[in-house]
């Protein structure tokens, strides 16, 4: 991804709108890393892939090794996309962070997943996964750069663990919130708040509401 | 109504009823609110990498809100795209796309081996296509008088498909330069739609032109005509499609059980 943020300007909030938050799932609601590192997924023909060939592809999904070359589709590709798909559905929720979700809908925001996945494939099971887990939300959204969809749609709140995101949301108006993890601890200065807990989430968006 | 939405109502025929998906320059809680205010659900939504372009997959439309959004896209202020039925079809589609990341709307030498090759190859089975320039290619069409069932019609585009790519092969090119997707897909029908004809390009914002037989670019006023042409004159019949079919090797048609 580019390192540079579009800057739209902000859609105008309507007269007496809901406050609004972005929230993205894999790694933020859920352990999605933790899960494509750790299921067990045994070699199945239908992957169309040799043996050899499926434990190598595995091997470097589990590393979250992104296509090498400069084709956009290849055996690697679709068979990353397959692995991405079933830790989307095995990958389990973060507890607080279903219950912030809650909160928030009982506050009476409007509540927007906001993903990188490929919705196009995984809208179901991202649909399906979010029933299931009971995370209430209004729409779902899918982009690379979160922080321009959420200075495009006047969002002034997200919630996502990705490192760019982070580093670059301050500047175009956005407070990002981030589960802190070992891959933020070389991030470049930033003003996101990273959390340990939802509840501080929950305590900084409360204050900056009121 | 418009001439061109009365068209494209005509090739939209089998698709998905009350499903679509637009793609627009426009965005904002209160745009998804105007998009959806006679009825309807937002599936999800789409920041794209190709600078503020939105997607929204949207259902149970109203069929009146479907022929505003056909009329909008004939005006050039957004495209709409429809879904395949899953089960079976009377358009089909095989989409050439350049396979890089980079230069990817570059017109490459193996793209026109394949869509030579492709338009020849469906014409010489009595299937003369609709070939429409799309961003990253071509879109080659075919349109029948009756719907087919998808496996019927994805393993005729598989074998013409074939032909096509063999033909870069032999001209010592690597097929691998293009991705060749077949629509209706049996394993994806639910969740790929069609950019209806009469697009304008993403990147570029140049419409969606039809090429002629012999590569050269029509303008927009020649390709709704020929586009008209495709609807009124070249719907092939199921006995016609059974033909082509088995030109291309395939197996009569399968009886039902």
């Amino acid at each position: 991804m580019s390192a540079t943020v579009p800057t739209p300007a902000p859609t105008d909030p309507t007269p007496g709108d809901r406050p609004t938050v972005a929230i993205d799932i894999d790694d933020t609601l859920n352990d999605f890393s933790h899960t494509l590192r750790t299921l067990p997924i045994p070699y199945d023909p239908t992957y169309a892939l040799s043996e050899p060939t499926f434990a190598a592809f595995l091997a470097r999904v589990r590393e979250d090794a992104p296509e090498s070359g400069d084709l956009l589709s290849t055996e690697y590709s679709y068979f990353r996309y397959r692995i991405h798909e079933l830790c989307y559905r095995a990958a389990a929720p973060r507890s607080d962070g279903v219950d912030f979700v809650r909160w928030l809908r009982e506050e009476g925001w409007r509540i927007v997943i906001c993903t990188r996945r490929d919705l196009r494939r995984a809208q179901a099971c991202t649909r399906a996964w979010l029933e299931a887990h009971v995370v209430p939300f209004d729409h779902l959204f899918m982009a690379a750069n979160k922080i321009a969809f959420c200075r495009a749609w006047g969002i002034p709140h997200l919630v996502d663990d990705d490192p760019f995101q982070i580093e670059h949301g301050g500047a175009h108006g956005v407070q990002v919130y981030y589960p802190v993890m070992a891959k933020h601890a070389a991030l470049p200065p930033h003003t996101a708040r990273g959390f340990s807990s939802f509840e501080e989430v929950k305590s900084w968006i409360r204050a900056s509401a009121s | 109504m418009d001439t061109r939405v009365g068209l494209l109502s005509a090739f939209s025929r089998t698709f998905i009823p009350g499903v679509v998906k637009v793609e627009a320059e426009r965005f904002g809680f209160p745009y998804l609110a105007d998009l959806l205010a006679g009825g309807g659900e937002l599936e999800y939504g789409q920041l794209t990498t190709c600078r503020l372009l939105h997607k929204y997959k949207l259902v149970n439309l109203p069929a009146a809100r479907i022929e505003a959004l056909l009329a909008d896209h004939v005006a050039g202020a957004l495209n709409v795209c429809r879904y395949f039925d899953p089960a079976a079809n009377d358009v089909f589609c095989l989409n050439l796309d350049n396979n890089h990341r980079t230069e990817s709307t570059a017109l490459i030498p193996e793209m026109t081996l394949a869509v030579d090759a492709l338009r020849s190859c469906l014409a010489a089975a009595g299937c003369e296509p609709l070939v429409v320039a799309s961003g990253r290619g071509f879109h080659v069409w075919g349109r029948l008088d009756s719907p087919v069932p998808n496996a019927r019609l994805h393993d005729f585009m598989l074998r013409a498909a074939a032909r096509a790519l063999l033909a870069v092969h032999e001209a010592g090119r690597d097929h691998r330069e293009l991705k060749v997707n077949s629509y209706p897909d049996v394993r994806i029908a639910n969740v790929v739609s069609l950019r209806l004809f009469g697009s304008i390009h993403a990147k570029t914002r140049v419409f969606s032109h039809v090429t002629a037989r012999d590569g050269t670019p029509l303008d927009e006023a020649a390709s709704w005509r020929t586009f008209e042409e495709f609807i009124s004159r070249q719907t092939l019949s199921s006995t016609a499609f059974e033909a082509a079919h088995r030109s291309l090797g395939g197996d009569g048609p399968a009886s039902a059980t």
